[in-house]
């Protein structure tokens, strides 16, 4: 947005702020709803902020283009995923007037957007990070999550576990906070439920060889390998672990291991994966169908987790936001912090007010040869997991 | 036993990505940080010829060519003109290079992930020594050596080889005994390029082909042309093997500290001999 | 030596309006652009005083940058800012000393790669084995602002005129170090230092104490930046951040005392204006470095000095 605009278009708005008021709404409201898009474009997780801004502005155009009768503007800004591009934009876009902060990709930036919500007092309103310390009791205030949390996956990852009769795992986890801290609840869970853990090793984040891990897990008794790592680390690992058909003898899984871009990414190793799945086109209720159906029209392309759950968590916001008839930020929160979306794109979320985490089902599925129309990649859900299984009592 | 095959794939493996920077370093005093974008790119360009073609062997034998004669246009346009600078500005140039490579994979594949299958001749592994071992790493294994042969007798037994090292030792006197030291440098930066790609063809099956690739393989590059010595083919094979077979010990027993492990090793070669591990010469200074 | 050389006034005019700029401007999008360039501009022109000055590259000053943040973001909520802050600094020192303690021992390349490497050490350690200090890769967030005479510096235009006052200190204690004896000693070593080690200077100290010194100024700016973004993470500690710093003082031009702030200047602004404009900001950012680095070898600094040139012979 060009300076000088900006410059003159606030102004010009100090200048009608001193106008006499024409009605109680006038003076106070602003002249579109400013959301400030801070997401990945670049980089190893450019894909998941361009289907995240499709699932956007197709949620955008769904409801007219319009929100508390004023049109709605997004920014989107590249945060490179890393933090300082993301508080730096954010802070630029904040100062430009933004209503609300939707993002951001990796949960390091998101977290570090969370200080800005709260210190600003500006919703902030997360659909993919995963990490479990976004969203917690005496969190943030400001943030709120609409979208799955690892600890959600992880337990999604024990139940699956006993529901298939694995006895005997081994494990490979990224040296990451969140995904040792996801190992040892699995760890600890499993026990408890009589699954004996034989090995686990943890593989630094970006690891790019995997070769003497497969090897060890390839020679041990175990029937079930746990795959601990996400994105580029969990294509390299099937890759890796395809080459000496691992999966041929043991049962690979992982909470967020595979997806259709994660097994085109990996061939036709990828088959016989079991993943966590956060959103699927193929989930058959009225509300999913319409939006696949929309978006296929409009994009040409299945629409991927990252834009279902993007489509899902601002339709839900802005519904809430139309609801309370004003430009109330904290009448947003407090509206939001107590919802229910009975007709989201996966059946009933419900939004919990003790750590401002949407409560939800979690789907689980295996990777499959799709037949065209489908990818020739496809998760295809397996099991359906009741949210009680899946969260802890709000306290 | 089994992890000792490992360990050799992993050395090859790293001594074909790393052979490229350590050559253009010995003879052209340039540390060429687009390394990893040139590795990316050949991956990159693989891809696309076997997405033509169907074959991963086309690939691996024109992708290199072709980033090698983009090289050869880096180096001609815009390196020729700053030789004669304070070598210091060159990083700022092969900065820039990254950020335009990156853009144009961007533009020409966009940003999601590309796949090359393991070629169907390698596809599946072999039993030894109480492992299943993918016949895709004895390949490598087979194919490091090869070319770490090749560039061996290139280097220091051909003609060629002489022109280069004698234009790089000392350029003026090459110059006025008639070698034409600019297209000396330009065909060795063209070759260190070719290099850089076929690191990343020979890589492409057994790693995610994104726009992240170069910036996650630089650094291992830099250890083993640091370990062997800058400009030292053959202190780079001996450093990839140590390297990887430190790397292989320490998956097997300690995984979470490799990387400590990786850079400490770094730090002690640089502190005791910085030339190389396997340098003729001791400190450097 | 000509104080008052006309390449000079004409750089701290030009910042000096940029500072103005933002204080005058309605707009809070500069302000932050400017209060970071501030903050990166300090810690450039500590990395030029061994860069530029010494002759020393080092690919490891990301590590006292790191140490700075880290150091305000852990500590501010028990000793108040400026003592952190302060801290910081004498983090920055401590921790380029321990650096120079390996470092130093071998010169010229090697002595660039061991930063790198010992500065990517640290890295790991913070992101790995330490988190339980660092908080991992994921980093601290709610970092302090300052909590001076009762002003209110989670105010952003208050913040950006603390920043300017720290800013204009740390320039002003540059530029006397740069034509003090201790400076003159800098530009001899770098110049010959087996020659200044005959004339009688220590050149190991002086290399250590120059270390040190933009140790600390990179450790200060850590600990700006970090209550700027309210965040500390290890991407202050990672290699590309002491690239970053290396890119814009050779943009601005090295050796200059202020040539390095208008590299992080143009740097900066080309990033912003950029990436609004155009997505393809990330090649043209490339094809920028390119062109500067054939076009004007002394940097930006370089295109100034043609002004500069008035009654002295060819410059150094």
């Amino acid at each position: 947005m060009h300076r000088r605009a900006f410059l003159l278009s606030s102004a010009g708005a100090a200048l009608s702020a001193l106008a006499p008021a024409t009605g109680v709404l006038a003076a106070d409201e602003p002249a579109d709803f400013h959301i400030a898009g801070i997401l990945a474009f670049s980089g190893a997780y450019g894909i998941i902020g361009k289907d995240m801004r499709q699932g956007v502005e197709l949620a955008i155009a769904d409801r007219g283009g319009k929100v508390l009768g004023k049109p709605i503007r997004v920014s989107w800004e590249d945060d490179e995923t890393k933090p300082q591009p993301a508080v730096q934009k954010a802070t630029r876009l904040l100062a430009g007037g933004a209503q609300m902060m939707f993002g951001a990709v990796g949960s390091a930036s998101t977290l570090a957007l969370q200080g800005l919500a709260d210190q600003r007092k500006i919703p902030l309103l997360v659909t993919i990070s995963a990490d479990d310390k976004i969203t917690r009791p005496n969190g943030s205030r400001y943030t709120f999550r609409t979208s799955n949390t690892l600890g959600m996956e992880i337990r999604m990852c024990l139940e699956f576990a006993k529901v298939k009769g694995l006895k005997k795992i081994y494990g490979v986890t990224a040296d990451y906070q969140a995904t040792r801290d996801g190992w040892e609840l699995f760890a600890s869970e499993a026990k408890k439920a009589g699954i004996e853990i034989v090995g686990n090793d943890y593989a630094p984040l970006g690891n790019r060889d995997y070769s003497v891990i497969v090897d060890k897990m390839a020679k041990s008794d175990a029937d079930g390998i746990a795959v601990m790592v996400t994105g580029n680390d969990a294509v390299t690992f099937l890759k890796q672990s395809g080459q000496v058909g691992l999966n041929k003898t043991k049962t690979q899984f992982g909470p967020v291991l595979q997806d259709e871009t994660l097994a085109a990414a990996v061939g036709p190793a990828a088959v016989g994966v079991y993943s966590g799945v956060r959103y699927h086109f193929t989930v058959d209720n009225p509300a999913n169908k319409k939006f696949v159906e929309a978006y296929r029209a409009k994009y040409n392309e299945w629409p991927s987790s990252f834009a279902g759950e993007a489509y899902d968590g601002i339709s839900w916001w802005l519904d809430i936001v139309e609801s309370t008839k004003s430009w109330d930020r904290e009448a947003w929160v407090d509206a939001f912090a107590k919802s229910t979306r009975e007709n989201s794109l996966e059946g009933k979320k419900v939004m919990r007010a003790c750590d401002h985490q949407a409560a939800q089902v979690g789907l689980w599925g295996v990777v499959t040869e799709g037949q065209a129309p489908l990818p020739p990649l496809t998760m295809k859900i397996t099991d359906v997991f009741d949210a009680s299984k899946l969260f802890d009592v709000c306290s | 036993m089994s992890t000792i095959v490992i360990g050799l794939s992993l050395s090859f493996l790293l001594f074909l990505l790393a052979a490229g920077l350590t050559l253009i370093f010995g003879m052209l005093g340039v540390i060429n940080f687009a390394h990893g974008a040139l590795y990316m790119l050949g991956a990159y360009v693989c891809y696309q010829i076997v997405h033509w073609t169907g074959s991963f062997w086309i690939g691996l034998a024109f992708a290199p060519l072709v980033v090698a004669a983009l090289g050869a246009a880096m180096e001609v346009i815009t390196l020729r003109p700053v030789y004669n600078r304070d070598h210091i500005y060159q990083l700022l140039l092969t900065f820039g290079f990254i950020l335009v490579i990156e853009e144009s994979v961007r533009l020409i594949w966009g940003l999601d992930y590309k796949q090359v299958p393991t070629p169907a001749l390698f596809s599946q592994p072999i039993a030894l020594f109480g492992s299943q071992i993918p016949s895709y790493r004895l390949f490598i294994i087979g194919f490091g050596a090869l070319v770490s042969v090749l560039l061996f007798l290139l280097l220091d037994r051909s003609r060629l080889g002489m022109v280069i090292r004698a234009a790089s030792s000392d350029s003026e006197m090459a110059q006025t005994l008639g070698v034409d030291v600019s297209k000396v440098r330009t065909a060795v930066f063209a070759l260190g390029s070719g290099l850089a790609a076929l690191g990343g063809v020979v890589a492409a099956p057994l790693v995610p082909i994104e726009l992240g690739m170069g910036f996650s393989v630089i650094i291992d590059c830099f250890v083993v042309v640091i370990i062997g010595g800058l400009g030292n083919i053959k202190g780079a094979i001996f450093a990839a093997l140590l390297l990887g077979m430190a790397r292989a010990a320490g998956f097997t027993y300690a995984p979470e500290w490799v990387e400590l492990i990786t850079f400490v090793l770094l730090i002690a070669t640089l502190m005791t001999r910085p030339a190389g591990l396997f340098s003729r010469k001791g400190r450097a200074a | 030596m000509s104080m008052f050389r006309l390449d000079q006034v004409l750089m701290s005019t030009a910042i000096a309006a940029m500072i103005v700029f933002a204080a005058v401007s309605k707009s809070e999008e500069s302000l932050n652009l400017i209060s970071l360039i501030l903050i990166w501009g300090l810690f450039a022109i500590g990395f030029d005083l061994i860069f530029g000055m010494a002759g020393m590259l080092s690919f490891g000053h990301a590590a006292m940058f790191g140490a700075g943040g880290y150091a305000l973001a852990l500590l501010a909520p028990q000793l108040g800012f400026v003592p952190s802050l302060l801290v910081a600094a004498v983090a920055g020192a401590v921790l380029a000393f321990l650096l120079s303690v390996f470092a130093l021992r071998v010169s010229g390349l090697f002595f660039s790669l061991l930063t790198l490497a010992l500065a990517q050490l640290v890295y790991i350690l913070a992101s790995t084995k330490l988190r339980a200090f660092t908080g991992g890769l994921d980093g601290i967030p709610g970092v302090l602002r300052p909590a001076l005479f009762g002003v209110d510096f989670f105010n952003n235009r208050n913040y950006f005129y603390f920043l300017v006052v720290v800013f204009v200190i740390g320039v002003a204690i540059m530029a006397v170090l740069r034509v003090s004896p201790f400076g003159s000693a800098l530009k001899a070593v770098q110049a010959n230092d087996v020659r200044a080690e005959q004339i009688g200077y220590h050149v190991q100290r002086l290399r250590q104490c120059a270390f040190m010194i933009s140790g600390a100024y990179a450790g200060v700016s850590g600990a700006l930046l970090a209550s700027l973004m309210f965040y500390v993470s290890p991407q202050m500690l990672h290699w590309s951040t002491s690239g970053d710093v290396l890119i814009m003082t050779l943009l601005g031009g090295k050796g200059t005392l202020l040539g390095p702030v208008l590299g992080v200047a143009v740097f900066e602004v080309l990033k912003e204006e950029l990436s609004q404009f155009t997505e393809h900001w990330y090649g043209i950012l490339g094809i920028v470095f390119i062109l500067c680095t054939i076009f004007l070898p002394k940097g930006i600094a370089g295109l100034f000095a043609v002004f500069g040139r008035i009654g002295k012979g060819a410059s150094k």
